[in-house]
Order: structure tokens, then sequence, then C-alpha cells
């Protein structure tokens, strides 16, 4: 396979709000992380090489074929949207077994490919509960689920760990890289350079709706570094947390927001080590919500961009 | 969490029809539970709340309604609600609502994105919503109709009037089918379906009913009404402009038309899916 993905000159535009901007690239085979702010242009290039938007201008072709008017390809793609959007009534089961018979999949297969994925992504037990009941976390998982249902070769995922406590993360990661070490594909976006590096070092940079960066970007790494990184942390005991982290010397500032603490970090790797160890421990409660606000990244890029 | 990639039966290539039955059982269960279904049977119950009226009058010993002094039977009252409540305001505004959001739903609720990242036409997608649509109405409507009926009927009318029951029925699965198709299209095409459905069904039928000549026969309602076994109450101006201009199609042509403008905007809906961008808002 030369390109999971070639897009050439490919544009997007929303009327007169550009999305996507005159992008020629190709994304190879294994995993590829899509790192960008929010607003970047990594939804919209996400929904093109999905076929879910067409493009403005350009070509765009996926495992070697056209995606747009093309939904025989969707049986080799499967795509874990952004969106928190479900239909709430159903159970997750329920839902995964309904999206996999869209893939042709008897009543029998599309429940025992349901209950694999659901298995696949831990959530067997609430597998019949309804998904309107479900956590954030959770809700994301089953998102996973229907998107590798059907065990595609080509996995896109769209902001897939957002939501997720350090624990789920850690072992949404290792599922992405046991995929890949199965001889899948992923395309996975994030605002948070640590979430994709975990996963691939193969990354695209974009903003502002033009690819930027695209490689083994080190140098991002770097200044990445040389920028404090805000992490807001939601648990059962906020206080004990940042009793925690209050004796390490890279934490810069921490405050509190209702049942969460925002904590300013210089050393944003060691730091993430330390919550997962203390979200596995248990020793501060149970962390039900990390999240990194796409600020960090959005100084490094206007620090790029002046470059 | 377990990362090997299982083994599954290769993806199995499914007619069009096959895709369609399979979005109908996704979606069946959302719409009927949805809160537009509690706007039909509230709507839908009108017509039984005055039937339960009327049999409360009559079993009162008085008369429920009357007509130059003759007393009006029940299957004639029957008749009047199938005209006024069921063709003239039901079907057309079950019609409007349900056809239009068909795919508006799901762009709202931004679950569209699971359908269309799945390997069937995007036109199945709306050809399964559209028979969910029809089940739900159907399970909804048809039953009020024949509560109404068993409300207002004497038993000692039934046997003669059954068979005109039964048309009743056939007619009203018809027309929520036809104005469906037509408002699915409308809801596919244009930006304020809703708003063009509701001039299409309460503005541009209405009026051109009342009109002499050929352009009546755009409209659903002319066919429609053609077909209805009672008279055409005479309730007003509207009613007796309508009763001057009226004509009696017959029914063949009308059942031609009406499974021509099912069949034909059906098709045309599924055309502008397969081709529509959908841009969800995030």
């Amino acid at each position: 396979m030369n390109a999971l993905v070639h897009a050439e000159g490919v544009s997007k535009w929303y009327g007169q709000v550009s999305g996507l901007n005159n992008v020629t690239v190709s994304i190879p085979p294994g995993i590829t992380g899509l790192l960008g702010p929010n607003g970047a242009g990594k939804s919209t290039f996400m929904k093109l090489m999905t076929g879910q938007l067409k493009p403005s201008q350009g070509k765009i072709r996926v495992l070697d074929e056209a995606i747009w008017g093309n939904p025989t390809i969707y049986s080799r793609i499967g795509f874990c949207p952004e969106q928190d959007a479900f239909y709430d009534r159903m159970t997750g089961l329920e839902w995964v077994t309904a999206l996999v018979r869209l893939n042709g999949l008897n009543d029998a297969e599309a429940d025992a490919a349901a209950k694999r994925a659901i298995d696949r992504v831990d959530l067997m037990e609430a597998a019949n509960k309804k998904i309107g009941a479900y956590s954030k976390g959770m809700r994301q998982r089953i998102k996973l689920a229907q998107a590798l249902v059907h065990d595609p070769q080509l996995l896109i995922l769209d902001e897939p760990l957002t939501g997720m406590d350090p624990l789920m993360r850690r072992k949404t990661i290792r599922l992405i890289k046991d995929w890949a070490r199965a001889g899948k594909h992923i395309i996975v976006s994030s605002h948070i350079l640590h979430e994709i590096e975990s996963m691939t070092s193969n990354i695209l940079l974009i903003n502002n709706g033009r690819i930027v960066a695209e490689g083994n970007v080190h140098q991002i790494r770097e200044l990445i570094d040389t920028h404090p990184h805000t992490v807001y942390v939601r648990g059962e005991n906020p206080r004990a947390l940042a009793r925690r982290f209050l004796a390490e010397d890279d934490v810069l500032s921490m405050k509190f927001e209702d049942d969460a603490v925002v904590i300013e970090t210089a050393r944003p790797d060691s730091f993430y080590a330390r919550l997962t160890e203390l979200a596995a421990s248990g020793e501060a409660g149970r962390i039900d919500e990390v999240q990194s606000p796409d600020d960090n990244l959005q100084a490094v890029f206007k620090y790029l961009v002046k470059q | 969490m377990n990362g090997d990639a299982p083994s599954l039966p290769a993806f199995r290539r499914m007619s069009f029809f096959d895709a369609s039955r399979r979005v109908f059982d996704l979606s069946l269960g959302e719409m009927l539970w949805s809160r537009r279904t509690i706007f039909m049977a509230l709507v839908v119950g009108g017509p039984v709340l005055l039937a339960l009226i009327v049999k409360a009058v009559e079993t009162f010993g008085m008369t429920p309604l009357r007509v130059d002094g003759q007393r009006v039977p029940g299957f004639g009252i029957f008749g009047v609600m199938i005209w006024w409540l069921f063709l003239r305001f039901i079907i057309p505004v079950l019609g409007v609502f349900y056809g239009t959001a068909l795919m508006a739903d799901e762009v709202e609720d931004k679950t569209l994105t699971y359908l269309f990242t799945r390997p069937i036409p995007r036109g199945a997608v709306l050809v399964g919503k559209f028979l969910a649509y029809l089940a739900c109405t159907f399970l909804v409507v048809l039953p009020s109709v024949m509560i109404v009926y068993f409300l207002l009927v004497p038993l000692s009318g039934l046997a003669s009037t059954f068979p005109s029951l039964l048309i009743d029925l056939g007619l009203i699965a018809l027309g929520l089918a036809v104005y469906g198709g037509v408002f699915a299209f409308v809801g596919s095409f244009f930006k304020r379906p809703l708003v063009i459905g509701l001039i299409f069904a309460f503005g541009w039928e209405q009026v051109v009913m009342l009109l002499p000549g050929s352009t009546k026969q755009l409209t659903i309602a002319y066919y429609l009404q053609a077909l209805v076994p009672h008279a055409m109450p005479s309730d007003g101006v509207t009613s007796i402009l309508q009763g001057l201009f009226k004509e009696n199609p017959p029914a063949y042509l009308c059942l031609f038309w009406l499974f021509a403008y099912l069949g034909g905007f059906l098709y045309l809906a599924t055309r502008v899916v397969e081709k529509k961008e959908y841009i969800l808002e995030q």
C-alpha cells in the first residue's frame, strides 16, 4: 500500500470561511497523529477523509479509492467522530449491534461482533445499560467500539481520548497500539501532543487549515516543554489531588474549579506519568476526567508561525 | 482491554432494500419514543376525545349533531371526522412534521455520521427512515381511526359500514405515505423545509382546491379526496366552493397519480441525499 490517505490541493470552504486550505499530503501506513488546536481544521480534514464532506477544491483518496460517494469503502474504514452524539434510548450493545448490521452482518454475527468490540473497550459490564446513562468516558468508549466493530483496515479517530480518566486513556492508547501491531492503520487527532506522542512519532501538525509540519517532530516536543502546560483534573477528591501535586517542583500553579483542580506544570510528561500512577493507586480518590485546554498547543503554534 | 484484531465475517454487499430495512430497524424505536410521537398522539387523541364526547351525549339520550333538523347518524359523524380532522388536518400535519424531519433530526442530533460512514447507499438511510415514519404513524393514527369508528358507529351498523372503514384506513395510510414522500423531498432539498411544507399543505393545497380549472391536479388533496367514500360535509364557504368545483376523477387515475407522487418524490429525495453535503455543527 502506498498511502492510506492522499490529499492533493484539498481546500474546503464553509461559505466564506475556510476550513482547510490547499492541503497536499500523503499519510503513510501505521499510526499517524493529527495534531492541532481546536478550530485548526482537524475535524474538517477527518470529515473529508471519511467522505462526509466533499472537497471544494482538490482530490482526496483513501485506501487507493475515491471516498466521496463510494459507500462500499466504509467496510474497510472505522470512524470515531468527535461529537458526543448517540441514540440515547438504546443500550450500548443494541446500538453497536444495529450499526454493524449495516455492514451486512446477520443478527447472530452482528451480536457476536458487537459483544467482542464492547469487550475490547472494557465496557461489557455496561453493555446493557442505556447510553443516556453512560458517563463521558463510557460514551467515548462505546463510540470507539462502533468504529472497530467491523474489524476495519483503517481506523480514523477524532479526539478519542477526550473525557476519559487516566487509566482508560492508558488502556485506549494500548488498544490503539495493539491494533497497529496487528497490521491495521490508525489516524488519530488530538490537541494534546503527549497523547499523540504516546501512540506514534509520526505526526501531522495542522493550524489555520494548513499542514504546518509533518514527520517526526522532536523540535515541537521541545517547544512544548518550554511552555507551561495546563491540566484540568476532575475527581472524587480534588483537594487530595492538589495535596499530592503541591510538593512537586514542576507544578507552577494550581486552582480549584467545582469538583476539579486545574494544575499548571512545567514538565507535562512526568506530570501525566505521576497522575496515571495516582489514578491506579486510588490514593487521592477516583479520578473521573482529565483534560488539557488547547491553549498549551496554541502558544506553540503561535511561536511556529512566527518562525 | 484486548487489542488483538478479531476475525470477522467479511463485509457482505446488501441490496438497497436490505440496507433500508436495517436502517428501519435502527430508526423505528428512536422515532416511536420521540417527542414527535407524543405530539402525534396528542393530535390523533383529538378525534378520539370528540368521539367520546359524542358517545357520552348519546348515552344521556341527547342528539349530538343535527343538520336541517335531522339527526346525523354515528356513521355520518364518523365521515365528517374523516374529512375534517383526518384528511384536511392530521394527515398533512403529520406528513409535514415527520417527512421534513427524516434527515433533519439526524443532522440536529449529530447522529448522521454513524449512518453515513457505513457501507450502505445514503439513499437507503432516507428510505429506511421513511419506512420507520410509516410504521410509526400507522401504529398511532390507524388505531385512532378505528377507535373513533367503534365509538361512533352503533353495533347494528357495523356490518354495512365496515367495508367503508377499510377504505378509510387504506386512504389514510396512502395519504400518510404520499405526504410523507413529498415532504421527505422538501426536507432533504430545502433549507427551511418546515415553513415550505406548511405553506404547501395549508396554503397551496387549500387555495388551489377552491379554484376552477386543472391546477388542482397539482395537489395531493385532489386525488385523495376523490377517493373518500363519505360525502363531503358542507361546513362553510370553503366546503361550498370546494364542492362547487369538485371533480371526480376515476379511482384508478387517483391511485396512479398518488403512487406516482410517492415514488417520484421519494426517488428525488434519495437522489438529493446521495449528492448533498451535510455539515454538522461542532
